[in-house]
């Protein structure tokens, strides 16, 4: 189950390197994103929506609008997750935290622009304004194949990130309205 | 820390042991007649769910997925996937040619979790198989469609109930194993499609699952993928 944990962070440090493109400069990015979940079995995919606001070094705000909603904190070092539940958002308290700590590591690279093979990912770059993440572990790469990562015009934005889970299954997210080193009251960290 | 959906787990593999005394079979007065609408509470054709699925076990414990359903002819596909889209477990019973576990990630890998669920699954969206069908009132009042499997497992339709539709499966122990209630039901075509569903889980652990429609769409004439 850490690797539910991992997803999630994957989709932070995918949208992290949006201002890598002036390492040791961001402070803080914004987005809104589209989710599509493909699955074979699925005649159209589920659409998702949600926004993320992340400040460094290490708070983020994943949020999730619909279809059900959810929001995912990182702040002072800890980790909560809320999710919708009796039409209220309850605490999920089973979450492992050690795996995020270990992502979190790999984060701070990608916020220095550091777009090169580490521990858990090869990384290539197959096409201009494309980066391909390949898991180097058997069993991270048992459930994640890889990660394309498209780049956007503006130097340093993020697009696109796929996420390939095995053939015919994949989850993509699709940013818009990025906002990029913006203040960021500490109380978008919290459950509110 | 165990990750909340290892409950759900927990409790479908351990179906089988002892509990407290669930519900009995209730008496049926026998009536004459048509089926009365017990088949509307099964889609007919082809069909694709998507829920919400808030789990929860006594103690209070549980987690929210996604899950998707497809029905096909005899087939059933089915898959849970985390809200950020991670896909846990998806699976395809082909009736007579078994069941085709196409992703599992641990702890979902457990051949009784796939049995379990694919349970549940049946109960709420297939036509019991069944070798006599009997219909009548429970309470002098209900309507209801019992139908006798012949291993000795028993449903129970009752397809009007609190303006929607409940499903109530028990052993062969006369124990009520499973109950389904439909809520805020909606025609479409034969079906009823209830908004809401909520399967509770008799046994030594005591489970609910509570879906919520997020998408619910017939698609005739396309055979399951």
């Amino acid at each position: 189950m850490k690797r539910l944990l991992l997803l999630v962070a994957l989709s932070l440090f995918v949208a992290a390197p949006a201002a890598q493109a002036q390492p040791g400069q961001l402070r803080s990015v914004q987005a809104d994103f589209i989710q599509e979940k493909h699955l074979k079995i699925l005649a159209r995919p589920i659409i998702s929506t949600g926004s993320f606001t992340f400040q460094a070094p290490q708070s983020l705000r994943w949020e999730y609008r619909t279809p059900i909603r959810s929001i995912l904190l990182m702040h002072g070092g800890k980790m909560r997750k809320f999710v919708e539940r009796d039409g209220g958002l309850a605490e999920d308290k089973g979450m492992r935290l050690d795996a995020m700590q270990v992502v979190l590591a790999e984060i701070s690279n990608w916020l220095d622009g550091r777009f090169t093979d580490n521990a858990m990912f090869t990384v290539s770059f197959p096409k201009k304004q494309t980066v391909l993440l390949t898991p180097k572990e058997p069993g991270l790469a048992a459930l994640i194949s890889s990660i394309e990562l498209k780049l956007g015009d503006q130097a340093g934005l993020l697009d696109k990130v796929i996420i390939f889970e095995g053939p015919g299954a994949s989850t993509s997210l699709t940013f818009s309205n990025r906002l990029l080193n913006q203040e960021i009251p500490a109380a978008v960290f919290t459950k509110q | 820390m165990k990750p909340p959906v290892f409950f759900l787990l927990i409790l479908l593999l351990s179906l089988t042991g002892c509990a407290a005394q669930p519900p009995s079979l209730p008496e049926l007065t026998h009536e004459a007649g048509e089926e009365r609408g017990c088949a509307a509470v099964f889609p007919q054709g082809r069909w694709e769910f998507v829920h919400t699925i808030e789990f929860s076990m006594a103690d209070g414990s549980g987690a929210t997925v996604l899950g998707v359903t497809s029905l096909g002819g005899d087939e059933i596909a089915c898959a849970l996937m985390t809200v950020e889209g991670f896909t846990l477990f998806e699976a395809v019973d082909r009736g007579k040619e078994g069941l085709e576990v196409r992703r599992a990630v641990p702890p979902f890998d457990k051949l009784a979790f796939a049995a379990g669920l694919m349970e549940d699954v049946r109960t709420i969206f297939r036509t019991p198989s069944s070798a006599t069908v009997q219909y009548g009132r429970a309470g002098g009042t209900i309507p209801i469609c019992r139908y006798i499997g012949v291993e000795g497992r028993i449903t129970d339709i009752l397809p009007v109930m609190d303006g929607c539709w409940q499903i109530r499966t028990y052993g062969a122990d006369r124990a009520l194993s499973r109950s389904v209630s439909g809520s805020s039901c909606r025609k479409e075509g034969e079906s009823l499609i209830p908004e809401h569903l909520e399967l509770k889980g008799f046994g030594p652990t005591n489970y609910t699952l509570k879906m919520t429609l997020i998408h619910a769409e017939n698609l005739k004439g396309k055979a399951l993928p």
